[in-house]
């Protein structure tokens, strides 16, 4: 596998998909950055893993099921609480037409 | 003194009435008074509401009621774990004004024996670094020297700890998060096994990895508080229906006949020499006392550093995808965003990132930048999937090694407690902090640190005993065998020898 280079166009491309509005200083920076980290993780080519199963999560032993059951929960005021906009009992995002 | 107190004496004395849990709880706030000004290991304390619990949990054994196994004794909480009514804020700006509307699980249990939250403690944003130095509003100090940092993302509730501003904490523990800063302090600190212990309002890090667990001044005060948050929770999913051992009377069995394993990968290059040498006696003294130690072979411990931070940062981009300014937590609107109602979806869009990249520090703007890279188009199977696949392979070294041995000793941390401002501009450096604490987290395990031995500068180094999912019981045994002998036992750092 050719090494990706980290530079500021995958960097904005990168910030884009998270939600990150960057400075042109904070691009810089982090390409620069995230181009050392990368390459410390090219050390895991070193190891052949073609039959090797993938773990997501460490299943140690089988979770259990719960009962499908109503159960009380925060009431509308309480979910609202620490909302920064509350509008008409809701959660008030920017209007916007697209 | 009441800073002498462990967890369980303190209970003691509260149940038996020798002591109110009032007068705990008042002079706790008093010691955090005089103390945390040079320490900052707490964000918020709970002053009103603790006293307030203080003084009914005093109510109910007037009223002759039985009172729980944690009755008074002072609890430190770690930002990141949501209590009601009190500020969490994960270390963070972006949830700089965040008061939870409920309590985390672990919360309830603690409450409902009788425990006392009395703060909130001092962390990396968001879990996510190894010397509080993250934290949005200033690292917390070592009570060792506080010129050095008390280590991390748990670092404030061990420089609590540590300086006997409380008894007990909780912290979380997702590459080891608890284990480093308990070794850095001279604490003892334990992850429990993957599942253990519920997750329910814990912010959330990296699902696959994080775990909550307890900080003590004592190995069993650490295991009360353990079997006290510990087992099944409907509202977390991962969380498992494990029988709850008897971790306390698991502290002071005898270890004879138990096979320790010592990995040579984890006394490799860069390891302090001064560390070497104290984990190794430890190791000496545990045979001892009837162990028997031989080698064991974790080969893949090396890669286990570039696994942990493709598959955390990766969580983590996607869990903290929630922040962005409309349920809670800071909103900023862009300059560029009209008064008006004509805006587009690209001003909402512009909202969102004008949110988070106020709202977050560099680290976690780092982490989230390399998880999504590592998720995105292109780079997922060189990666991300890359990553999963050494995962198993970290995790098959444990199951061989645990084949042959009962638990495995180690050091905590390469190094005793680093200068404050020494590797904060070096991101890589940071991270190799961690080596020795991100197999355990990766494959599960239960694992834990307590304190070793003092360097000579006077900096206490950690012992590091991991053990086989849901045998936490064996791991305390060990622990308390050594601790029954360790020299370092009833030492405190300087700035808790300050008498309340």
């Amino acid at each position: 596998m050719t090494r990706p280079k980290i530079d500021r166009e995958v960097v904005l491309h990168v910030a884009k998909l998270a939600s990150l509005s960057l400075s042109d200083g904070e691009v810089d920076r982090f390409a620069a950055e995230l181009t050392r980290i990368v390459a410390h993780v090219e050390h895991l080519n070193a190891l052949d893993t073609r039959d090797v199963p993938a773990t997501a999560q460490v299943q140690l032993e089988c979770a259990p099921w719960r009962e499908d059951a109503v159960r009380p929960g925060l009431s509308p005021e309480e979910a609202l609480s620490q909302a920064p906009r509350v509008e008409a009992d809701g959660f008030a995002v920017p209007t916007f037409v697209e | 003194m009441l800073e002498d107190l462990g967890v369980t004496q303190i209970a003691e004395k509260v149940q038996s009435g020798e002591l109110s849990a009032e007068r705990v709880v008042e002079q706790t706030l008093a010691r955090i008074s005089l103390l945390d000004g040079g320490l900052h290991a707490f964000l918020h304390v709970a002053n009103a509401e603790a006293l307030e619990q203080a003084r009914e949990i005093d109510r109910k054994r007037a009223r002759g009621d039985r009172l729980g196994i944690m009755a008074g004794v002072p609890v430190a909480i770690k930002d990141a774990i949501c209590t009601r009514g009190l500020p969490t804020t994960a270390g963070s700006k972006i949830l700089a004004k965040y008061v939870p509307p409920y309590d985390a699980t672990v919360i309830e249990r603690l409450r409902l024996a009788d425990a006392v939250v009395v703060g909130k403690t001092n962390m990396d944003e968001f879990a996510m670094g190894s010397s509080t130095e993250n934290s949005a509003f200033g690292p917390a100090k070592n009570p060792w020297d506080p010129t050095r940092t008390p280590g991390g993302s748990s670092g404030g509730s061990a420089a609590a700890v540590a300086a006997r501003m409380a008894p007990c904490a909780l912290g979380s523990d997702t590459g080891g998060s608890i284990r480093q800063p308990a070794s850095l302090t001279g604490t003892v600190g334990i992850k429990p096994t993957y599942g253990r212990v519920s997750r329910y309002g814990l912010i959330a890090f990296a699902s696959s990895l994080d775990q909550i667990g307890p900080f003590a001044t004592d190995v069993r005060g650490a295991a009360r508080v353990l079997s006290v948050i510990a087992g099944h929770d409907a509202h977390d999913s991962t969380s498992l229906a494990i029988p709850r051992d008897d971790f306390e009377t698991a502290c002071g069995k005898s270890i004879r006949g138990l096979r320790i394993g010592v990995p040579d990968e984890y006394f490799a290059d860069g390891l302090d020499p001064e560390v070497s040498a104290s984990v190794r006696a430890a190791i000496q003294a545990l045979e001892a006392e009837g162990g028997t130690v031989s080698p064991v072979k974790l080969p893949h411990t090396s890669f286990a550093l570039a696994t942990y931070y493709v598959l955390a940062t990766a969580e983590a981009s996607s869990n903290l995808a929630r922040f962005d300014g409309v349920r809670y937590g800071l909103r900023v609107s862009p300059a560029s965003l009209p008064a008006s109602s004509r805006s587009t979806a690209s001003d909402l869009r512009a909202m969102y990132g004008a949110t988070r990249d106020a709202g977050f520090g560099d680290e976690v703007k780092r982490r989230i930048l390399l998880g999504t890279f590592v998720l995105s188009a292109g780079y997922y199977d060189a990666y991300y999937l890359k990553a999963q696949k050494v995962r198993t392979l970290v995790r098959r070294d444990f199951d061989r090694a645990f084949g042959q041995v009962d638990v495995i000793c180690s050091p905590t941390s390469p190094t005793t407690a680093f200068r404050l401002g020494e590797k904060v501009n070096e991101p890589l450096s940071m991270y190799l902090n961690d080596v020795f604490t991100l197999p355990a987290s990766l494959a599960g395990i239960p694992a834990m640190s307590l304190p070793c031995a003092l360097s000579k500068e006077g900096l206490p180094i950690g012992l590091h005993v991991m053990a086989r999912p849901f045998e936490e019981a064996t791991m305390l045994a060990v622990a308390s065998a050594w601790e029954a002998r360790s020299p370092v036992r009833a030492l405190r750092p300087p700035a808790a020898s300050r008498s309340t």
